[in-house]
């Protein structure tokens, strides 16, 4: 077990249990609440994997996120009732990279972890409770359908990328959903849902000792049968359209700027991009910055107006986005001011400043554990050295700021995504 | 986690929680109003003129660079709407002046500036900037349009709107479009004005060592007259059912079901509404949940809310057009299934374990542990957490359907997406 001393001066508790399970204990004295998650490295992007024996095989889409929905079933009462009964609350999330699966309790701690650490290993599927939950997901992607800005985020994503499985919905489609069965179910289960490919965090008041019983009774052994090698098309570097429009009930066009990179896995530099990432777009993007102060004078902008980087070991891409009357223009001008960045010279007191920001942001941050226990999870599956972060910020130059505008946005790998309101979009 | 109170005079208040649980020190202070059609559209401007520019920070991109100087310390002001009261919210947090290497300098500076931006904005004769004013006007109308952007929200503002068209409860917490366009820079500036003099104030800390933030607020200046009195809430029956439908282009329709209580914050019987409305939709083991999403598999969401201060209940779901009549029949059952006294010792217990837990866990946020002592705020009596704790496990099955047999279904409203596939 290993033992690291956080900025804010708690002590988190990291390790292995012998059949690979990584567990991180973070003891928070004084928490009323206790959180925990449970995650498996297996997301949206996994539809296409190797399983020893079998080959290569190709599961319908949005498979991972109907498996998250069905764990939650049991063959007496459901996963709800149980964790209802201690006041605890269970919830779970898909992501293109992750399923996890969480609770936060008040009391009855051990009860709560060792109920999530059983129904995450123990499903129970059957045709008739798989049928049922098809109607319940296709009104969740109704739901997304109307979300103007998961839309708008999708067509760029699918204007952005060729192959990369990130242009398609977490969800999937009411086709695809519509395909899925329990053998291709228990097939991603049995390839994913592996000890060696999960990661169990505590985060609260509570005894690390007791977590550590909980999940060695749970996690027995030291076998870990080999998880199922992910299979990833290439994806060439040019993006694959330049420009997609598309209407939708809204009051006012949104419209998202894109540009993708190639990803990067060594996880220092990683998370070393990511946050000088944060200064360059902050320089651009944050109401801190004399860009955003013209254009939202200008009125181009309202303060919806951001922008975000998103990297990972599978993809890379900025995005910045904003309602606006005028989404043509609002694109020239974010191309225009990515190029003014990049030409520079970029100020050391901004660098320095937003630093200031970044360190502040950084221990407010510890706060909240559900945060803290998520980041974790993320940083881990990732590779990212997340407790270095106030080294590698440190170590951050105007240069690297300067040359991380270069590389990062790189307007020939742009494109562009605008969202009308209904009969708006011929002008 | 509960407060000290102490009264700065003149209708302020102080509220401290002294912790050395977080890594920030958070405040946030509210001045309150009778929510009315035309200062609500007044009031909801003020926010976004105060973000615009203070006297010593003039502009937004001042006062955002200040606030990324000070570590990451925070600014922001919203207009919340409990009851029939206006809420005008300003939050503000730093980092703790213990963690930081020039912490003592960082908080003073900290506190400075906030009081600087949310007291005194940069003006132009006898109002805002008119330039900020006109810009922010416009802002606030797209807000208000924009509401259409998410159903859901959309669809609980407009059941509201339909179910209380001549109380003060149906005006929007932003004010109407209307409302908005007619909008004069002076207006708004006197109403600031007027809230900052006339209506109650009240702040809240949260944090270590406040004894130092304190005693810079002690100091400050307010000029204040003499207190306005505020209002209690319009308390009306329903007059029958009414059912309202209206069309949008959307792939997926939401359905609101508004009820009236009979019963408030003030009454004794309080507690068992709220553990009705846990009982009914406030939880994933709650009725609606099982037997409109995992029964009947129509909905993805569905659930309830109380807002006691009114004494309303309001029920929402995201279903598909065709299964609208199927919805109202399935939720119309569930309330007759508490009216009947269908509550099950499980459903009970876990209703009030569920809502104790989901409080004692606000300690742990200190916005949370502010948040929670509103209700108590505009019904001028604020309850410590084990007061709730135990008037909530003091709750029977047959206070629960007492609450539930109170309730008087006033209006169904049902925003239809007209292009949904089936």
């Amino acid at each position: 077990m290993e033992r690291v001393k956080t900025p804010t001066g708690h002590e988190l508790l990291t390790g292995f249990l012998p059949n690979g399970l990584h567990y991180a204990i973070l003891p928070r004295p004084g928490f009323v609440k206790k959180y925990a998650i449970l995650a498996t490295k297996y997301g949206s992007l996994d539809s296409r994997f190797e399983v020893p024996g079998e080959g290569v095989v190709d599961v319908p889409d949005g498979i991972a996120h109907f498996l998250e929905h069905k764990l939650f079933e049991e063959a007496d009462g459901n996963v709800f009732d149980r964790f209802a009964q201690w006041g605890a609350s269970v919830n779970a999330f898909t992501s293109y990279t992750q399923t996890a699966y969480l609770f936060s309790t008040v009391d009855h701690m051990q009860e709560a972890l060792d109920e999530l650490i059983r129904f995450v290993t123990h499903p129970y599927l059957t045709e008739e409770n798989v049928e049922k939950e098809k109607g319940i997901i296709v009104q969740e992607l109704r739901m997304y359908e109307d979300h103007p800005d998961r839309r708008l985020h999708k067509n760029l994503l699918n204007a952005l990328y060729h192959k990369n499985p990130i242009r398609l919905d977490i969800g999937g489609t009411p086709e695809s959903v519509s395909r899925i069965t329990v053998e291709w179910l228990m097939k991603c289960y049995r390839t994913f849902y592996q000890p060696a490919n999960m990661v169990l965090v505590v985060v609260g008041d509570v005894d690390p000792q007791m977590v550590l019983d909980v999940a060695g009774q749970h996690f027995r052994g030291s076998d870990s049968a080999r998880v199922g090698k992910r299979v990833y098309p290439e994806e060439p570097p040019e993006v694959n359209q330049n420009w997609v429009e598309d209407q939708l009930s809204i009051s006012r066009p949104r419209c998202a700027v894109g540009i993708k990179s190639a990803p990067i896995s060594d996880g220092w530099e990683s998370l070393k991009l990511h946050l000088t990432m944060n200064i360059v777009l902050r320089l651009i993007a944050a109401r801190s910055s004399p860009h955003y102060e013209r254009l939202y004078n200008s009125g181009l902008i309202d303060d919806s107006f951001g922008a975000s980087f998103n990297s990972t070991p599978y993809y890379c891409h900025a995005v910045f986005t904003s309602q606006t009357d005028d989404p043509r223009r609002f694109a020239g001008e974010i191309k225009g001011i990515i190029q003014e960045t990049q030409n520079g010279p970029i100020s050391e007191a901004d660098v320095e400043r937003l630093k200031r920001l970044l360190y502040g942001g950084y221990l407010a941050s510890f706060d909240s554990l559900e945060y803290v226990a998520n980041n974790y999870v993320s940083h881990y599956f990732n590779g990212t050295p997340y407790f270095k972060f106030l080294n590698i910020l440190q170590s951050i130059t105007v240069d690297d700021v300067q040359k991380a505008a270069v590389t990062y946005l790189d307007l020939d790998r742009s494109a562009v995504s605008i969202l009308w309101p209904h009969g708006e979009e011929e002008k | 986690m509960d407060f000290t109170h102490c009264n700065l005079g003149a209708g302020v208040r102080l509220h401290l929680c002294e912790t050395d649980k977080f890594n920030t020190v958070t405040l946030k202070m509210f001045i309150q109003q009778d929510l009315a059609p035309d200062s609500a559209a007044a009031t909801a401007i003020i926010p976004a003129l105060l973000k615009r520019g203070s006297q010593r920070f003039p502009s937004t991109r001042q006062i955002a660079r200040e606030l990324e100087y000070l570590h990451a310390a925070s600014f922001s002001a919203d207009v919340l709407k409990i009851g029939e009261r206006q809420l005008l919210e300003f939050y503000f947090d730093m980092i703790d002046p213990t963690l930081l290497p020039d912490g003592e300098e960082n908080g003073k500076r900290a506190l400075a500036t906030f009081w600087d931006i949310a007291m005194h904005p940069v003006t132009e004769g006898n109002g805002f900037v008119q330039e900020y004013f006109d810009q922010e006007k416009l802002n606030l109308r797209r807000d208000v349009e924009g509401l259409i952007n998410d159903k859901r929200a959309y669809a609980l503002a407009r059941a509201v709107e339909l179910m209380c068209p001549n109380e003060p409860y149906g005006v929007y917490r932003y004010g109407s479009v209307s409302a908005i366009d007619a909008l004069q820079n002076t207006a708004a500036y006197r109403c600031y004005q007027d809230l900052l003099a006339t209506r109650p104030i009240d702040i809240f800390l949260v944090g270590r060592n406040l004894d130092l933030v304190a005693n810079e607020i002690a100091r400050l200046e307010f000029s204040r007259r003499e207190a306005a009195t505020l209002e209690p809430p319009v308390v009306r029956e329903p007059e029958g059912e009414r059912w309202h439908e209206e069309e949008v282009p959307a792939q997926q329709s939401v359905l609101v079901l508004g009820y009236r209580t009979q019963t408030r914050y003030p009454d004794p019987d309080y507690y068992g509404l709220v553990v009705c409305n846990g009982v009914l939709g406030g939880f994933p083991h709650s009725k609606l949940f099982v037997n409109v999403r995992e029964r009947a598999s129509l909905a993805y969401y569905v659930g309830s809310f109380v807002d006691g201060t009114k004494g309303v209940l309001m029920i929402n779901a995201g279903i598909s057009a065709a299964k609208v009549d199927q919805a109202v029949g399935i939720i119309k059952e569930q309330v007759n299934a508490l009216q009947q006294g269908q509550i099950t010792p499980e459903e009970l217990e876990q209703t009030k374990t569920g809502l104790c837990s989901s409080i004692a866990a606000m300690a742990d946020d200190p916005s949370s542990i502010i948040d929670r002592n509103l209700v108590g705020l505009v019904n001028g009596e604020m309850r410590s957490f084990d007061d709730v704790f135990a008037a909530i496990r003091g709750v029977t099955a047959a206070d629960v359907q007492k609450a539930a047999q109170a309730l008087r279904l006033d209006t169904v409203y049902v925003l239809k997406g007209s292009s949904e596939k089936e």
